[in-house]
């Protein structure tokens, strides 16, 4: 299914990994995640664990024919503005990754062959896929691979949100890529050289502002320019409506011999807005094959009228959290940490997943750290202790303090956040609930006093805690500013075995909690419906479509 | 007449510059201009670059200034960024800033750019005003001929049972607004919940392709809606003109019933619900946005919403002149078509 790294040589934590999954200590998509990023391919992988890899279903599947997916159609930026899952979609087709995260943990290579980490994650050695060329019939090489990771580093374009995940390669004074960080060594190998140990590199590589572009793109909608590795070229698109893609029949796609695919011979995005009830108006009357995100009652609603439903366990999740440096009516309700931890006891997390996500997921225990992240440490469920609560807020003279809940329209999270305000409420506690439309609650989502945003999954526990709750990151949504938790998090940064890693996560996940910065209820698992004729359109934890898999059965 | 209709184009020109400028001031409000730059450039940006990106773009400039450069009175701003891209309203892709016209407003036939489609401001509206006309083409068609009969049947002999049964529909359908009546057609004939399929739940196939099964139940969700209220005032009217004087007379005269409402009623019961009749075309135009966001259909209800949504300012201001221009052009119409059901009326 995949080639095994260039030389063949195993990086050593993949084999511990191995002992490990074997020992039971880990679990199989855990192993995956692991040795797949430190550059050993899923078959090597599967291989090392004594399992064959899991043969797709390209037998069962028909050529031709044209796919219809409900889903929201955006507008389209430069990638690495790409700020919405939906939007890495509509280009997907045709800008493709250097990297492909799989639904069962797994890194996949896609537009490089392999790749290698040194032992402290401090060298990558990117090995180029041969034979690959631009659909106007350039050749890709190491230096299209340069150009795009450089890109990646310019922190002086005000909205790429690349630019924080690499770190490693951006010289601080310049804001670009530092001198040396890039090397193109062949016509088909680069190397990168970081500055700091960086775990998380290759999964950077697979997120959705990480499509690779042409050189002769330069910025605005990669639609008008069109020129990209992959098997379909873009027709049309228009916001809020549709977006067209079709079989690119005068480019030769590199993954049709490795890979297999592209089935179908034209794609459809088609927008029905943001009220589930209009998707199943649109199953119902046979317009699409495929729903995006089927969600919350409504999973129960397709199931009902036939569909096809398919499950994905991810660390996606709702985080409420107070703004710790936001304002109401002239004091800082959120800046004093009994407070904070105070309405998390009063919370019990069980409660909010039964009653805002139907039970669809695993409780978690407010420290955003998910069990099937490779360096999760368990430190025991979430202290729930109402009367503890109230007691901390008389302390903290803040009994009486009506907190201000502020949600999203949207059916779970306002479910959600009905279920918490409901249950400090049990506990004698007051607060108001506030309900915005999507369009307006995005507007100042970072900062509002008390509010619910969702995250969504990503492949490494330390990506998230990094972007989320580093001092002074742009996505702090909690204005958590705390230097142990920015030296733990800079250490767990610096350390690529998952195992040494996870003693310093143990202490994260610890701090985190006592300073009650977040009520994490729970990890919800995704869901998508089909007709049931579509093959290889289950649903991805990261709400990635890749396109060249998908085929109606035969 | 002719200068008639000439003061009612200066009226229209005055409201649509004084609509335009109310909406151009709300829209450019501080913090509508932030939730641009932030639906535009990145949700997460800070306050500085949000100033940035909106000095960047002219925004932050004195709002007359703005307003003449969009009806095109005074020249487009030309704007020269940190990083050495210039930027100007007049300066399309791929223009350079020396080949781009010193005016572009709508006096040059500019409608300006829709940040949130990311297409011409007047191609939208076209383009989606089109879309609308044939579903207030479909839902007149419907709802005219409909509500006249009812309504003529119901007022020709008052208080009789036919009279009292097609007057309790018109008064549920004009009761049940669209978004439960839609929900409920969808349900009843859409859903497996019922079963019986027949019609789509959903219209946005329509947009390329009009059929029966994908256009009927928003056709009939309005047309239900609307069809109670004028049949209401046309049996009213009618009611009226059955009592009056030479109704009597022909009677008495031996003149046969189905004549006498034909030939001598009908046309003076028609005048009132002819206003009625004009009057829900502005109605038509902003009033489908329930039923264009229920069944998803494209139209200029829902382009009014998402730049609304968005504050696409140059949008909105396209949508409130043709807004502006529709209504009072069918208010024109409704009053020279007055003058010819009734000789009594003259425009002066």
């Amino acid at each position: 299914m995949t080639k095994d790294t260039g030389d063949g040589r195993i990086h050593p934590a993949a084999e511990m990994y191995a002992d490990e999954y074997r020992a039971g200590l880990i679990d199989r998509r855990e192993f995956l995640a692991r040795a797949t990023s430190m550059g050993v391919g899923a078959a090597a992988a599967y291989g090392l664990i004594g399992l064959n890899a899991p043969a797709r279903a390209a037998e069962h599947m028909q050529q031709g024919g044209t796919l219809r997916i409900q889903q929201s159609v955006k507008g389209m930026k430069d990638p690495r503005a790409y700020d919405w899952s939906e939007i890495g979609n509509q280009s997907r087709g045709f800008l493709e990754y250097l990297v492909e995260y799989n639904s069962d943990g797994s890194f996949r290579p896609m537009l490089l062959d392999s790749w290698e980490v040194n032992d402290d994650a401090t060298q990558y050695i990117l090995n180029v896929r041969q034979g690959v060329t631009w659909n106007n019939g350039d050749a890709f090489t190491a230096e299209d691979v340069a150009r795009n990771i450089a890109g990646w580093c310019d922190k002086n374009m005000a909205d790429n949100s690349m630019a924080s995940r690499m770190g490693g390669l951006i010289d601080q004074d310049t804001g670009q890529a530092r001198e040396g960080a890039i090397e193109v060594t062949d016509e088909h190998t680069v190397v990168l050289n970081l500055s700091a140990p960086d775990v998380s590199v290759i999964a950077n590589m697979s997120d959705y502002p990480a499509a690779i572009v042409h050189s002769s793109y330069e910025g605005g909608s990669p639609f008008d320019n069109g020129i990209g590795t992959g098997p379909f070229r873009p027709v049309s698109m228009e916001v809020g409506i549709n977006c067209i893609l079709e079989r690119n029949t005068d480019h030769e796609w590199w993954g049709t011999e490795i890979y297999g695919g592209p089935y179908v011979d034209r794609i459809e995005f088609i927008d029905y807005g943001t009220d589930p009830s209009a998707w199943v108006a649109a199953a119902e009357s046979e317009e699409v094959d495929l729903l995006y995100e089927t969600v919350g009652d409504f999973i129960d609603v397709m199931d009902a009228i036939g569909w096809t439903k398919t499950e994905t366990v991810t660390a996606a999740t709702i985080v409420f959290r107070g703004n710790q440096e936001a304002e109401v009516g002239g004091m800082k309700p959120y800046s004093d940490v009994r407070v904070r931890r105070a309405l998390a006891m009063a919370v019990d997390n069980a409660v909010l997943l039964e009653l805002g996500y139907s039970d669809r997921g695993r409780v978690a225990a407010n420290h955003h750290v998910c069990p099937i992240h490779p360096a999760y440490a368990d430190i025991g469920p979430a202290a729930f202790d109402p009367d503890g609560a109230v007691a901390l807020l008389e302390e903290a003279e803040m009994a009486d303090f009506e907190h201000e809940l502020i949600t999203v329209d949207d059916d779970w999270q306002r479910n959600t956040g009905d279920a918490l305000a409901a249950q400090l409420r049990d506990a004698g506690i007051p607060v108001q609930r506030t309900i915005l439309p999507g369009n307006t609650f995005w507007n100042k989502w970072t900062e509002y006093p008390l509010s619910a945003t969702q995250w969504n999954h990503r492949p490494l526990e330390v990506q998230v805690l990094t972007l989320a709750y580093r001092s002074g990151e742009a996505w702090n949504e909690a204005a958590y500013a705390n230097p142990d938790f920015d030296a733990l998090i800079n250490r767990a940064n610096a350390i690529a075995d998952a195992d040494a890693r996870s003693e310093v996560i143990a202490e994260v996940e610890q701090l985190l909690r006592d300073d009650g910065v977040i009520i994490q209820p729970y990890w919800r698992s995704l869901y998508n419906h089909h007709n049931g004729n579509v093959v290889n359109g289950e649903k991805h934890p990261a709400h990635e479509i890749h396109l060249y898999k998908i085929g109606f059965a035969a | 007449m002719g200068l008639f209709i000439l003061r009612r184009v200066v009226v229209m020109l005055l409201t649509a510059l004084c609509l335009t400028f109310i909406v151009f001031f709300l829209t450019n409000l501080y913090p509508n201009l932030e939730k641009l730059a932030k639906t535009q450039g990145n949700m997460r940006m800070t306050d500085e670059q949000v100033a940035t990106w909106l000095g960047e773009r002219g925004y932050d400039r004195n709002l007359f200034v703005k307003y003449g450069e969009w009806l095109g009175v005074l020249p487009g701003y030309v704007v020269e960024a940190e990083d050495g891209t210039v930027r100007g309203r007049c300066i399309d892709a791929g223009m350079t800033p020396e080949e781009a016209p010193r005016f572009c407003g709508v006096l040059q036939g500019d409608w300006g750019y829709s940040t949130v489609f990311r297409e011409p401001a007047g191609e939208i509206v076209f383009k989606r005003l089109g879309l609308t006309g044939w579903l207030m083409l479909a839902v007149m068609c419907v709802m005219v001929p409909g509500a006249l009969i009812i309504g003529v049947l119901a007022g020709m002999r008052e208080g009789s049972k036919l009279d009292r049964s097609l007057s309790t529909a018109s008064i549920m359908t004009t009761a049940t607004p669209e978004y439960v009546s839609g929900v409920i057609f969808i349900a009843v004939f859409a859903s497996s919940a019922v079963g019986l399929k027949w019609f789509k739940g959903t219209a946005t196939s329509a947009m390329d392709n009009i059929t029966w099964e994908n256009f009927t139940l928003p056709v009939l969700t309005i047309a239900l809606y609307g069809m109670g209220y004028i049949a209401r005032m046309t049996r009213a009217s009618m009611a009226e003109v059955m009592t009056a004087q030479y109704i009597r007379t022909a009677r008495l005269k031996g003149v046969k019933f189905r004549t006498i409402v034909l030939k001598h009623a009908l046309r003076n019961a028609l005048i009132a619900p002819f206003t009625v009749i004009m009057l829900q075309f502005p109605w038509l135009l902003n009033g489908v946005v329930i039923v264009e966001t229920l069944f998803n259909y494209k139209g200029f209800g829902w382009t009014l919403v998402e730049a609304a949504g968005n504050n696409d300012i140059e949008l909105l201001l396209g949508v409130s002149v043709v807004s502006v221009f529709v209504v009072l052009v069918t208010q024109l119409i409704s009053d020279i078509g007055y003058v010819y059901l009734n000789p009594r009326i003259r425009v002066t």
